[in-house]
């Protein structure tokens, strides 16, 4: 459903992403890892269209999203770390016309909203404007308009910031059931608990690279401590990665030689 | 899972909205928000919106009767109306000719930041929209915003020439339209440079851009020199408008669109409907082809030009410790340290903004111009009162204008420590010294720059020395007044919830900040205007029947009460609204 050729992004001189080459099935609750500057939103961005790939391709449903943007955002449901809501319209108002956007028709469109405000318990507020919602209500409704289409592909930047225990346990439970229903959810998150419980497959990317792709148990494998919890396999996998030690161990291939670490856009 | 997909297993896309459907969400989405916004600036800044009616009205009104007169005046001194119709033409001419220059730019630099800078079309782009559908919500959004000023100047002008030259119904019928197709001409051709700029030269952008303002400002210098150059013969004469006239014939270049719109306009204000038409038809074909062309355009360049703007390595900008900094921390010791820390920090705010200090740089540099033109202008009319009327005018001008930086970066300061108070909260400060740095800040800030612009205007005018020593002691008083009333108000009035300046500079308290410091400044001036007018006409520099009343001969009574008053006058705009804010700011819960 997703898929990533060999791409490779540079700021300038600096490259923010080497040679990613990545595949994800439909089904499947994928969540990528990395310290900060690793590269985790400018993959996202290329993913969603707001950026080109320097070199290589991104598909989504088979579709390259450089050439093919509408079609390919048709497909997938985006979840930015920073989402942007109009201030001057409320809650229906918003989601209507992300709805319009979408080409969903009277009737379903209807159906949709009201599925999802009871999905998200948007149903308080809901004709409220969005300016005065809690960072919490903007996350919750943001939700809703990424799944308002069914989307086959769901893509969130650190889904759970701002989210109270509730609605974060509501996040992880409908993320659950879009991937089992189908969807290829691609998820980007520094909450390693959370990508422990929920996630199929763990990319860990640093400096722009892939350190490493695999299950849980492949990462406990790999570094030859089982049963140990996600947090310190990260922290002992990207130990080189602060800068202070040399290049990161690396199982994805890269394009450059001395890549360094940099703070994306956004 | 690649992108080579057979017949039998096609893509699924789902279903893409039409262009009506796109079309119909937008304006569904315009519509909204703006309704909305009324809706809360009639219910929650109606002071705000009635203020600004009547000040736009007032201007809008006294530009109307300005160029009523004026047209009035070219009917008198031009009896061939030949002659009277070349000259209006080319007056008109040769100011839709800049109002267009400046509508590029204005809207090539609302689209830049529209497009390119704002979370809206990040957003807009994530969903299945047509590149070109974005880039048209944004250009008509750009085109609202740039062209409010052309139709606040324009329309008066127009108006002004259909009723001094009683036009028939048609005249007047016809400009609303004349002046909506000829908005988008430049409109248009500013989004285009924008996209193509940003999409061939991304990094380069800034400087081509300063390239094509100093190109444009260079050509705008030399036509105003080239027509301000004294013609031969007294001014404004028949013989000086010919020679004027002669001089203008660069600028009739018929491929212009202000061409097109003044003969199309002269055209229906002499009854000549088919003829007037025709220039209609020109420039609505014409902005429908450069529309046309921008969408064009944005469906080709945009989304690439947007990643390539994204993918400029943002470059790391580094503090340094300018002179001025260390300057105040270590010699102005009359000053506790704290409020020197504090100045320190404010200054280095301001400083590392661009936005707060680049609109007033470019208003700073054109009052130089104008001042440094001010000789020009006077230099055929010896006339001592009018001399002494400008330079008061000028120091209003400067005072209006620091009432307005004064209600835009200082008023708002108070507000946005609102969400850094958990910083100046917790420290071992009174918060008065908070308070007392702000003014200082804002005194001195004022007080520099307007105490040179005013020495140049008046060394420009020769004006005598007392009056030359009243225009200083004007701006200082003006400096530190209008510092008083923005610090004591925006302490009085402030904004926590609001982390934008320009917002909270256009609340309620901004607003009233505005009116205050208008008010302030006008009877400054008066007080110290006056008793200088008396003196003139006491010596019979200008006339004035009050000047050979009883009281017109106490001059030096009448300059000591006006400096005086002006002087309690200020200490009262100061202190009064000092101690109010100080009062409020102790209370304030962050």
């Amino acid at each position: 459903m997703i898929e990533f050729q060999n791409v490779t992004r540079t700021y300038g001189d600096r490259v923010a992403v080497a040679g990613l080459t990545l595949t994800l099935p439909e089904g499947e609750l994928f969540a990528m890892l990395g310290p900060n500057g690793a590269g985790k939103t400018t993959t996202i961005k290329m993913l969603v269209g707001l950026l080109r790939p320097t070199s290589g391709r991104v598909f989504v449903n088979g579709c390259d999203v450089a050439r093919h943007p509408r079609e390919a955002a048709q497909c997938i449901g985006y979840i930015p770390d920073e989402p942007f809501l109009y201030d001057k319209l409320s809650g229906r108002e918003f989601l209507e016309f992300v709805a319009q956007m979408r080409g969903l028709d009277r009737r379903t469109r209807t159906a949709r909203i009201d599925r999802e405000v009871a999905c998200f318990d948007l149903g308080g507020f809901f004709d409220d404007l969005t300016e005065t919602y809690s960072h919490g209500m903007k996350q919750r409704l943001v939700f809703a308009a990424a799944l308002l289409h069914d989307p086959q592909v769901l893509v969130i930047d650190e889904p759970m910031v701002g989210l109270d225990p509730r609605s974060v346990r509501l996040a992880k439970d409908v993320l659950c059931a879009r991937a089992r229903a189908g969807t290829a959810v691609f998820m980007s998150t520094h909450i390693l608990s959370m990508a422990e419980e929920i996630a199929d497959r763990l990319c860990v990317l640093d400096r722009g690279r892939v350190n490493f792709l695999g299950t849980l148990s492949a990462l406990q494998h790999e570094l030859a401590l089982p049963r140990t919890s996600l947090e310190p396999l990260f922290l002992k996998l990207t130990a080189n990665g602060d800068g202070e030690a040399g290049p990161p161990q690396q199982s994805g291939p890269s394009l450059t030689g001395a890549a360094e670490p940099i703070e994306g856009p956004g | 899972m690649n992108a080579t997909y057979s017949a039998a297993n096609p893509p699924r896309y789902g279903h893409l909205p039409s262009m009506t459907d796109e079309s119909r969400a937008f304006q569904q989405l315009s519509f909204r928000i703006a309704r909305t916004l009324l809706r809360q600036t009639f219910s929650q800044a109606w002071f705000r919106l009635s203020l600004v009616m009547l000040l736009s009205a007032i201007l809008w009104g006294g530009l109307l009767w300005l160029f009523y007169d004026g047209f009035q005046f070219l009917k008198t001194t031009i009896p061939l109306s030949d002659t009277r119709d070349q000259a209006v033409r080319a007056l008109l001419h040769m100011f839709f000719a800049s109002l267009t220059v400046m509508l590029v730019f204005s809207s090539a630099i609302i689209l830049y930041s529209s497009l390119f800078r704002s979370r809206e079309t990040a957003f807009l782009l994530t969903l299945p929209a047509r590149t070109e559908r974005i880039f048209l919500h944004k250009f008509q959004n750009a085109v609202i915003f740039s062209s409010w000023g052309f139709l606040l100047l324009g329309s008066p002008v127009l108006l002004a020439y259909g009723l001094s030259v009683s036009a028939p119904w048609y005249y007047f019928l016809v400009l609303p339209p004349f002046m909506v197709a000829f908005i988008y001409l430049p409109s248009a051709i500013g989004g285009i440079f924008c996209l193509l700029l940003v999409y061939y030269v991304p990094r380069h952008r800034l400087f081509v851009a300063c390239v094509a303002a100093a190109v444009s400002t260079g050509i705008a210098f030399w036509m105003f020199w080239s027509l301000a150059s004294n013609p031969d013969g007294d001014m404004l004469t028949l013989p000086w408008f010919q020679e004027l006239l002669g001089r203008l014939r660069y600028s009739d270049q018929r491929l212009m669109p202000s061409w097109w719109l003044s003969s199309g306009l002269l055209e229906a204000a002499r009854g000549q409907w088919a003829e007037s038409l025709l220039f209609l038809a020109l420039i609505v074909s014409n902005a429908m082809l450069l529309r046309q062309l921008a969408l064009w355009t944005a469906a080709r360049t945009y989304r690439v030009a947007y990643s390539a703007l994204c993918g400029l390595e943002s470059s790391r900008r580094q503090a340094r410790v300018v002179w001025l900094d260390e300057a105040i921390v270590r010699y102005a010791r009359f000053l506790p340290l704290q409020i020197r820390l504090l100045i320190v920090k404010d200054l280095r705010l301001f400083r590392r903004d661009p936005v707060q200090w680049s609109q007033f740089l470019i208003f700073f540099g054109l009052l130089v111009f104008y001042f440094s033109n001010v000789r020009r202008f006077s230099h055929d009319i010896q006339y001592v009162g009018w001399v002494n009327m400008v330079s008061f005018m000028n120091v209003s001008v400067v005072g209006l204008l620091l009432s307005t930086f004064n209600t835009r970066f200082i008023f708002p300061m108070v507000s946005l420590e609102g969400s850094r108070f958990w910083v100046l909260g917790l420290l071992p400060v009174r918060r008065e010294t908070i308070l007392w740095s702000k003014f200082l800040f804002a005194a001195t800030a004022s007080m520099i720059p307007s105490s040179v612009l005013i020495l140049l205007s008046d060394l420009m005018l020769e004006v005598r020395a007392p009056i030359l020593a009243s225009h200083q002691l004007t701006c200082v008083l003006l400096s530190v007044g209008l510092a008083g009333i923005a610090v004591g108000l925006g302490a009085k009035l402030p904004n926590l919830r609001e982390q934008s300046p320009s917002r909270i500079a256009a609340g309620f308290g901004g607003t009233l900040n505005l009116v205050i410091s208008t008010l302030y400044i006008v009877l400054i001036v008066l007080l110290t205007a006056l008793p200088c007018h008396f003196y003139f006409a006491l010596n019979g520099y200008v006339t004035l029947a009050a000047a050979n009343t009883h009281w017109g001969r106490y001059f030096y009574l009448w300059l000591t009460l006006g400096t005086v008053l002006s002087i309690l006058l200020a200490a009262l705009a100061t202190v009064a609204p000092l101690r109010m804010g100080f009062r409020a700011f102790r209370r304030l819960e962050f």
